[in-house]
C-alpha cells in the first residue's frame, strides 16, 4: 500500500505543478480576448495591456511601407461569440457584412513588420498587441484567416514578432 | 455521370459497412461462421466501393470535371498533373472520402490478418469479430458524414469554364504528403481502440495491446511523419521563420500523437508484466477521442479565435460521436473493472516500472496542458466571463518544463532495473549520463549559447543522449565479446534481433536531437529587418549580406519577384541567397513568400523578401538566424528510421511450411517496399526540391550583368598606355584591384591618389592593380596627362573598343572590383572607394 501512496503523491505533485504553471501563465502571458467594440469600451483600462482583438479587414485601408516596414489597416467589429457568428449566417457572411457596414465600430491597426501574405479585404485578422494612447492598436503579432475560399487547409498564417 | 456514380458508390459503401457491422454482430450472437464470412465479405466490399469512389474523384480531378463543385473549388486547368492529383484531399469533402476509404481499408486488413477462425469457439475467438463490429461502425460513420454532410460529388447548376485553382500556399511537396500521413495515423488509432472495446466486451483484456501493437506503432509513425511534414511546410512556405506556432490545428494533431506515444510505452508494461491495464485502456480511448475532438474543434468553429475552418454542422455530429463513444467506453471499463487489477503494482518510484508510470503521467499532463491551452478562450469565458487566449509563450512556458522532465526520465529510465537493484545500477551505469549532461551544455556554451535555462535543457539533452548511446555501446560490446564478433556486425545483429528495443532507442536518439533543435530555435532565434539599396551591405550576426540584384518575371498564373543577396562571412564568400515573393492576382492578390535558406549545423540563415519599391532601388529583407534548426530535421529523420525499424516484422519462426514461408517472404517484401517508398517520399518532401529558393550559380548565365561577389571575375586583355598588353590571367594567384575610371569623372580623380597610396603600401605583397580608363582612343593624351599628374605607377590601360567594361556590368565610373587570389570577385564598389576601405579589404584577403 505504501507503494501506491507514493505514486499518488508523486502524481499529485506533478499535476499540482502543472496546474500552477497553467494558472500562473494564464495570468501573465495569456491575452485578454476582446472584440473591437469591447476594446474601445474598455478604453484606458486596457491601454498598454496585452490584448487580442479580432476584426474584419477593410481592404482599401491597407497601406504598406516596405522601407520601415510598417502596415497600417482598419478593422471592423465582428462578434466574438461563435454562436452569434453562426446565427448571423457564418463567418464569411459576418465578415462581408461587417466591411459593408459604415456604422460598425472600427479600429486602426499599426503593425510594424512585413505585410502578411493573407492580409486582404474581408479577411479576419486576430491581432495581439496593445491599444496605444493615440487610439491606434499596435499589433505585435497578426494572425489572419481568409474565409472566402480554401479555408480548409490554410487556416492562418502566423507572423511572429 | 461520374458524379452520380460516385455518390451511389458512397451510398452503397455506407449500406455495406452497416451490413458488415450487423453481420459480424449476428455471427457472434448466433455463433454462426457463415455470417462471419459474410461480414468479412461486407468489409471487403465496402473497401472496394470506397476505393472506386475515391478513384472516380481522382479521375474527376485529372479530367477537369468542373461541374463537380469540389473539383471546381480546388483545381484548375493550368494546375500540373501531380497537384491535380493531390488536390483530391486539399479540402474537407475529399479528405473525408479519403478518411472513409482508409478506415475501410484498415478494417479489411484487420479482418484479413485475424484470419478465418471460427467465431463459435469461445470469447478469444469472438474478439476480432467484435472489433470488426466497432471498426465497421466507425467506417459507416465517416462514410455517412461524407455522403450526407460533405459530399465531394455534389454538382453545380452551371459548369464553370475553369476551376478556382489550388491555393498557392498548398503547392508544396510537404503539403501533398502531409494530409494522407495524418489520416493514416488517425485511421490507424481506431484499430487499437476497437480491439480494446472488443477485449472489454469479451473479457479478454490480457493481450489486446500486444495484438494491436503494430497498428498502434504504424499509426503513431504516420502521425509523426505528418507532423514533421507539416512543420517543414510551415518553415518552407509560410515564411515566418518558424515551424510550430501552437495553433489549434497543430495541437489537434499533436495531442493524439502524445497519447499514442504513451500508449506504446504502457503496452510494453502490460506485455512484460501484465500490469498497467487501466492505463492502456485510458490511453487508447483518449487517443481515439482526441482524433475525433481535433476534427470536431476545427470544423465546429468552437475554437473560433484562431481558426478558419468553415463552421459546419459537421462538428455537431462529431461531438455526438465523441459523447457516444466516450460514454460507451467508460461504461464498459467500469463494468469490467474487476478484470483490470494490476497483479504487481510498481512499488518504488526509483525503478523501471515506477519511471514508466511517471512517464505516462507526464504524457497525460502535457496532453492536458495542450488541451487546456487550445480551449482557453472558451474555458475562461465560461469560468470568468472574460476571454483569455494562450499564445506561443503560454505554451512554451507551460509545456517546456514538462518536456524537460520527460527528457530526464528518458535519460534515467534505461539505467534502472527492478526496484531492489535500481540504486546500485544507477551508480554503476550513471557516469556516461553525467558526462553527457556536462558535455552538451559545455559545447553549447562554447559556441555562444549561454542562457542559463537553455543550459539546463542542454544538460538534460546530454544526459538522455549519453544514456542512449551508452546502451548501444554496452550491448554491442557485450555481444561482440561473448560471440567474438566484429562490433559493427554485433550492432547490426542487435538491431536485427530486438528491433523493438533498439528501434525504440533510435526513436529516443531522434527525439533528443530534435530537442536540441527545439531548444536552439525557441531560445536563441534572432530576427531583424534590413532595408538596402543595390550594392549596399548589412552585417547580421557575423554575416555580411550585400543586396546584388532584383528581378521580376511573370510565370504562369503569378508574378515572381526575386532579390539576390550575396552572403559572406569575414570577407569570405559563402553563397548567394534569392528570397522571392509570388503574387497571385487570381487569388485576391494573395502573395506567397518563398524564403531563401542557408542551413548549417550551427544555425540557419533564413531570409524573406519583405518589400520593395517599383524598380528594386530599395528593398527590405527580413533576416532570421535560427540556431540549431538543422537538428530538428536530422532528428526527425532518425526518429522516422527508428520507428520504421521498430515496425519491421521480426524474422521469427524458422519452421514454417514452405508455402507459408514463401507467402510471408512476399508479404514482407511488399511491406518493406511500400514502407521504404513512404519514407523516401517523406524524406524527399522535406529535403528535396522544396521551395527553399536557394541559389549559388557561378558565372556563365550571369555574364551579362555585374559579376557577383563569389563569382569568377571575367578575364580580359587590356592595351596598356606603354603599348604592351596585360591580361587578368597574368595576375593569377594575386589579389587584384580593378578600377574603372575616366578623366572627365571628378570622383575618379579624387579616388586615384588613394589607389596610388595603397599601391605604394602593398605592391611588395602579392597584389596587382589595374586601372581601366573607359575612353575613346583619341583621348589617350588626356589619360596620360592625368596619370603623370597624379603619379600613378600601377598599370593603366584604355578600354577604347568597349570590350571589357560590359563584361563587368559597369554602368558608370568609378567602379572597382577586388578579385581574390582564386580569381573570384571578393568586393565591389559602385562609386568611389577610399584608401581605408581598400586596405581593409586587401588585409582580409591576405588572412
Amino acid at each position: 500500500m505504501a507503494g501506491k501512496t507514493k505514486f499518488i503523491f508523486a502524481g499529485l505533485l506533478i499535476v499540482a505543478a502543472v496546474a500552477y504553471l497553467i494558472i500562473s501563465n494564464t495570468g501573465s502571458t495569456a491575452h485578454y480576448f476582446l472584440t473591437v467594440e469591447e476594446l474601445q469600451a474598455q478604453g484606458d483600462r486596457v491601454a498598454g495591456r496585452n490584448v487580442t482583438v479580432s476584426g474584419a479587414v477593410l481592404g482599401d485601408t491597407i497601406v504598406y511601407d516596405p522601407s520601415v516596414p510598417r502596415v497600417t489597416f482598419t478593422v471592423v467589429e465582428v462578434p466574438g461569440d461563435p454562436e452569434e457568428v453562426e446565427q448571423a449566417g457564418g463567418l464569411a457572411k459576418v465578415l462581408h457584412d461587417a466591411v459593408n457596414d459604415a456604422t460598425a465600430p472600427r479600429l486602426e491597426v499599426v503593425y510594424e513588420d512585413v505585410k502578411p501574405d493573407l492580409l486582404q479585404d474581408e479577411a479576419q485578422a486576430i491581432m495581439r498587441g496593445q491599444l496605444g494612447a493615440d487610439g491606434h492598436f499596435h499589433a505585435d503579432e497578426v494572425l489572419l484567416k481568409c474565409p472566402t475560399r480554401y479555408e480548409e487547409d490554410v487556416p492562418e498564417q502566423v507572423e511572429e514578432s | 455521370m461520374l458524379a452520380e456514380i460516385g455518390s451511389i458508390l458512397t451510398g452503397l459503401a455506407l449500406a455495406v459497412a452497416l451490413y458488415a457491422a450487423g453481420a459480424a454482430f449476428w455471427s457472434i450472437h448466433r455463433s454462426d461462421s457463415r455470417w462471419a464470412q459474410s461480414a468479412r465479405n461486407g468489409v471487403y466490399a465496402a473497401t472496394g466501393l470506397l476505393g472506386v469512389a475515391f478513384l472516380l474523384l481522382l479521375a474527376a480531378f485529372l479530367n477537369d470535371q468542373f461541374q463537380i463543385k469540389y473539383v471546381a473549388e480546388h483545381s484548375s486547368r493550368a494546375l500540373p498533373l501531380y497537384l491535380k492529383a493531390s488536390a483530391v484531399w486539399a479540402g474537407q469533402e475529399g479528405s473525408l472520402l479519403l478518411w472513409s476509404f482508409l478506415q475501410a481499408l484498415f478494417t479489411a486488413l484487420v479482418v484479413r490478418s485475424s484470419g478465418g477462425g471460427s467465431p463459435l469457439k469461445g470469447d478469444a475467438a469472438r474478439r476480432p469479430y467484435w472489433a470488426t463490429v466497432f471498426l465497421s461502425l466507425i467506417t459507416a460513420f465517416f462514410t455517412g458524414v461524407t455522403l450526407f454532410l460533405s459530399n465531394p460529388f455534389a454538382q453545380m447548376a452551371t459548369v464553370p469554364a475553369d476551376g478556382q485553382g489550388m491555393n498557392p500556399l498548398l503547392r508544396h511537396p510537404g503539403m501533398i504528403f502531409h494530409p494522407p500521413a495524418m489520416y493514416l495515423g488517425y485511421v490507424g488509432l481506431a484499430v487499437p481502440f476497437a480491439f480494446a472495446l472488443a477485449a472489454l466486451v469479451t473479457r479478454q483484456v490480457d493481450d489486446w495491446p500486444t495484438v494491436t501493437r503494430r497498428w498502434t506503432l504504424a499509426a503513431w509513425l504516420f502521425l509523426g511523419i505528418g507532423l514533421l511534414l507539416g512543420m517543414r511546410w510551415s518553415y518552407d512556405v509560410l515564411g515566418w521563420g518558424g515551424y510550430w506556432g501552437w495553433d489549434p490545428v497543430e495541437n489537434a494533431g499533436l495531442m493524439p500523437w502524445l497519447t499514442a506515444t504513451a500508449l506504446l510505452h504502457a503496452t510494453v508494461m502490460q506485455e512484460q508484466r501484465g500490469g498497467f491495464r487501466w492505463w492502456n485502456l485510458l490511453l487508447v480511448v483518449l487517443s481515439f477521442e482526441l482524433v475525433m475532438f481535433g476534427t470536431f474543434t476545427t470544423r465546429s468553429g468552437m475554437i473560433q479565435s484562431v481558426h478558419a475552418f468553415a463552421r459546419s454542422d459537421l462538428g455537431l455530429y462529431f461531438l455526438a460521436a465523441i459523447i457516444v463513444t466516450l460514454v460507451g467506453s467508460v461504461a464498459l471499463i467500469v463494468k469490467r473493472r474487476s478484470l483490470l487489477a494490476d497483479p504487481r503494482p510498481p512499488a518504488e518510484i526509483l525503478s523501471r516500472d515506477g519511471m514508466f508510470l511517471l512517464t505516462l503521467i507526464l504524457f497525460l499532463t502535457i496532453t492536458g496542458s495542450v488541451f487546456i491551452g487550445s480551449v482557453l478562450p472558451t474555458l475562461t469565458n465560461v469560468i470568468s466571463d472574460q476571454s483569455f487566449e494562450a499564445g506561443t509563450e503560454w505554451f512554451d512556458r507551460v509545456t517546456g518544463p514538462q518536456f524537460g522532465l520527460l527528457l530526464l526520465l528518458m535519460g534515467v529510465c534505461p539505467l534502472l532495473g527492478q526496484a531492489a537493484a535500481a540504486l546500485k545500477r544507477l551508480r554503476a551505469r550513471g557516469w556516461p549520463a553525467l558526462i553527457g549532461a556536462l558535455l552538451v551544455p559545455g559545447a553549447a556554451a562554447l559556441s555562444g549559447l549561454t542562457q542559463p535555462i537553455s543550459l539546463v535543457a542542454f544538460a538534460l539533452v546530454g544526459l538522455a543522449g549519453a544514456t542512449t548511446l551508452a546502451e548501444y555501446i554496452r550491448d554491442t560490446a557485450a555481444r561482440s565479446r561473448s560471440r567474438k564478433e566484429n562490433p559493427l556486425l554485433s550492432l547490426w545483429q542487435l538491431f536485427g534481433r530486438n528491433r523493438r528495443k533498439y528501434g525504440g532507442y533510435l526513436v529516443h536518439t531522434g527525439i533528443i536531437l530534435m530537442g536540441l533543435g527545439i531548444i536552439g530555435t525557441r531560445m536563441y532565434s534572432f530576427d531583424t529587418l534590413a532595408t538596402l539599396s543595390p550594392g549596399e551591405s548589412v552585417d547580421v550576426k557575423g554575416y555580411t549580406l550585400t543586396y546584388e540584384d532584383f528581378a521580376q518575371e511573370s510565370v504562369a498564373d503569378h508574378m515572381n519577384t526575386t532579390a539576390s543577396l550575396s552572403v559572406s562571412r569575414n570577407g569570405k564568400y559563402l553563397t548567394t541567397l534569392q528570397p522571392s515573393i509570388d503574387q497571385y492576382p487570381a487569388f485576391v492578390d494573395q502573395t506567397a513568400s518563398i524564403p531563401a535558406l542557408r542551413a548549417r549545423l550551427r544555425e540557419d540563415l533564413y531570409i524573406i523578401l519583405a518589400g520593395w519599391d517599383q524598380n528594386g532601388t530599395v528593398v527590405t529583407f527580413k533576416v532570421f538566424i535560427n540556431s540549431l534548426a538543422s537538428f530538428l530535421w536530422v532528428g526527425g529523420l532518425i526518429f522516422l528510421v527508428g520507428g520504421a525499424v521498430a515496425l519491421w516484422p521480426a524474422t521469427q519462426g524458422a519452421r514454417l511450411p514452405v508455402p507459408e514461408a514463401r507467402r510471408r517472404t512476399i508479404r514482407t517484401t511488399v511491406g518493406v517496399a511500400v514502407g521504404s517508398l513512404v519514407l523516401l517520399a517523406a524524406v524527399m518532401a522535406m529535403w528535396g526540391t522544396g521551395t527553399g529558393g536557394r541559389a549559388g550559380e557561378q558565372g556563365g548565365a550571369e555574364a551579362a550583368g555585374r559579376p557577383r561577389v563569389g563569382q569568377a571575375a571575367p578575364d580580359f586583355t587590356l592595351d596598356l598606355l606603354d603599348g604592351s598588353t596585360l591580361s587578368l590571367a597574368d595576375l593569377d594567384g594575386k589579389v587584384t584591384v580593378i578600377n574603372f575610371w575616366a578623366t572627365w569623372c571628378a570622383p575618379c580623380e579624387d579616388e586615384l591618389p588613394d589607389f596610388q597610396a595603397v599601391w605604394n603600401e602593398y605592391q611588395e605583397q602579392n597584389v596587382g592593380f589595374i586601372g581601366i580608363a573607359i575612353q575613346e582612343a583619341a583621348e589617350q593624351a588626356e589619360v596620360e596627362e592625368m596619370v603623370s599628374r597624379i603619379g600613378i605607377t600601377y598599370p593603366i590601360g584604355m578600354d577604347s573598343d568597349e570590350a571589357i567594361f560590359p563584361t563587368y556590368g559597369v554602368t558608370g565610373v568609378p567602379e572597382t572590383f577586388v578579385v581574390d587570389a582564386e580569381g573570384n570577385v571578393a568586393y565591389t564598389h559602385v562609386g568611389p572607394a577610399s584608401a581605408d576601405e581598400l586596405r581593409a579589404e586587401l588585409d582580409s584577403l591576405f588572412e
